[in-house]
């Protein structure tokens, strides 16, 4: 019996969605609007998050060691500096490298590329570049780089990111906040709206609940068609939604390219990495949203 | 059947919908229950579904004292009791055929079941060449048909008709009074609420006159005497 009902109540709403077509087409396009905006907004995060990584990614430490310094004594310090805790990595540029990657950055211009060549030797020194392992402990790193005292070591470069880093962190607080307070006040006027919908959608069947309920139907074999077109409707929401978010994602990706570029940044698969996390998610607060909306409302008309 | 025992009600702030009602309705009969508007005729018929609840006294359906009926048996009463109404109460977005298979539909019946018994029953009503019409694709009177025809698929013992000929030409309602006689015929007992003086006296059996919630008079073959 108990069978019966439930594919009774399958039944009973898919025939309801199509009967009342328009009421349906607007509860499923409140909910596309919805499921839109908080994937925009999703996005939004993402790429503000991406675009300060990469800029952090970007910060590093130059130690510039002296030209007569041997290969052996280099290797040593770059060990020496690779075993502290607050680093990363650290990568050794030899003079030849650095010369390389010298000309290889002012190719077109070729008044550097003349005078390098009137200098007639390698005016650059042997580096070892070193990336923090995290941005935030940029300060205390810098202290204890300071504390190796070695002869070949001829100057270093860590004033200037002071002052970036600060401006970053700032502007990652801000943005952090900010996002957050919208986030929280655009998933409540969604949840409000989508909760108003499918009220109203309820309303409108007021007259039939009744009546059912005048023949003998239990408050259950009222309630599941409702519950079960609720999931109908996120599902064919959430299912628009992606049809129409992913060839927005598409659209959008040359743009975010030639803004990351040298930074390997794919919004497209971001969301394809988090498919099932994200959009799962999606569907389960739609759901959930809808069917305590829908069981509050028959709730209202299904009393004795 | 039916037996009402000192059963009062009263509407907020004094309203005496009933007071002190005492009937006893017997199998098999065909009662009519008259008066004005708003004497307490309709909550009469609204308490045997448990739609109203009385403040006191008891109500006693087929040997069930459904006076203090918990909300989960209210279900399991209605399907025991056939109920049409002046508004006939079809639903809107299903044909006449699924507005009297819902009513099997509901306490679980097989398909198999319901598809036996419901063309029966809407040919008893002379339905069986519009089963697939909407309630608004059809007249008033094949409405009320509909309705009964809804009312009857469980095989109730008991039919309440709220004024059924109320929104009805009087064709129409002759119809329908005849179907109803016919109901009664073969055993089931029809409560009428009616307002058809000519209806009421035509019949020529029980007639129950209530006024301001209490009965004024009980004829085993009445007439209308308001």
């Amino acid at each position: 019996m108990f069978i019966i009902s439930f594919f009774r109540a399958i039944k009973f709403s898919i025939q309801d969605i199509f009967r009342n077509f328009w009421l349906s087409l607007v509860t499923v396009v409140i909910l596309v609007l919805a499921l839109f905006l908080i994937n925009v907004l999703l996005s939004v995060q993402i790429i503000t998050k991406s675009a300060i990584n990469s800029i952090k990614e970007k910060i590093d430490i130059n130690l510039y060691v002296k030209s007569d310094a041997t290969e052996n004594q280099i290797i040593a310090l770059k060990t020496e500096i690779s075993n502290l805790d607050k680093v990363k990595n650290a990568t050794y540029i030899s003079k030849a490298e650095a010369l390389e990657s010298f000309k290889d950055s002012h190719r077109n211009n070729p008044e550097i590329l003349q005078a390098l060549r009137e200098l007639n030797k390698n005016p650059l020194n042997a580096t070892i570049v070193i990336k923090p392992k995290n941005i935030e402990q940029y300060e205390e790193l810098t202290n204890e780089l300071d504390q190796i005292n070695n002869d070949i070591i001829e100057s270093k470069n860590f004033d200037n990111p002071k002052t970036m880093l600060a401006k970053i962190n700032t502007i990652t607080g801000k943005i952090n906040e900010v996002g957050l307070a919208v986030s929280l006040i655009f998933v409540l006027v969604t949840i409000l709206v989508v909760y108003n919908s499918i009220r109203v959608t309820i309303y409108t069947h007021q007259r039939e609940i009744k009546v059912m309920r005048l023949v003998g139907a239990t408050n259950w074999f009222i309630r599941a068609p409702f519950l079960i077109s609720s999931v109908f409707y996120t599902l064919i929401g959430l299912s628009i939604t992606m049809a129409i978010f992913y060839p927005f994602l598409t659209i959008l990706q040359p743009y975010l390219e030639a803004f990351f570029a040298g930074y390997n940044f794919n919004i497209l698969s971001y969301f394809n990495k988090n498919f099932l996390l994200i959009f799962g998610a999606e569907f389960v607060v739609a759901v959930a949203i809808n069917m305590i909306a829908s069981l509050i409302a028959v709730r209202k008309y299904t009393k004795i | 059947m039916i037996q009402f025992i000192n059963a009062s009600k009263v509407y907020p702030p004094d309203v005496k919908a009933l007071d002190k009602i005492n009937l006893h309705i017997l199998p098999g009969e065909f009662v009519s229950v008259v008066g004005q508007s708003g004497t307490g005729k309709t909550t009469l018929i609204k308490s045997l579904i448990c739609e109203e609840k009385i403040d006191e006294g008891q109500i006693i359906v087929g040997g069930w004292d459904i006076t203090n009926i918990k909300k989960s048996e209210i279900p399991t009463l209605r399907r025991q009791i056939g109920v049409i109404f002046q508004d006939f109460k079809l639903l809107p977005k299903k044909t006449l055929q699924e507005n009297v298979a819902f009513a099997l539909q509901v306490c679980g019946q097989p398909p198999k079941k319901i598809n036996a018994i419901v063309p029966q029953v809407l040919k008893i009503v002379g339905l069986e060449n519009k089963i697939n019409r909407y309630p608004h694709e059809v007249s008033g009177g094949e409405q009320q048909r509909a309705a009964i025809a809804r009312a009857l698929v469980h095989r109730p013992k008991i039919l309440l008709a709220d004024e059924p000929t109320g929104n009805l030409d009087s064709i129409n309602a002759d119809e329908i009074i005849e179907l109803l006689l016919k109901i009664n015929k073969f055993g089931t007992t029809v409560v009428l609420v009616t307002h058809n003086r000519e209806i009421v006296n035509r019949l020529k059996k029980r007639v129950i006159t209530i006024e301001t919630g209490k009965v004024v008079s009980d004829q085993a073959v009445g007439k209308y005497i308001l």
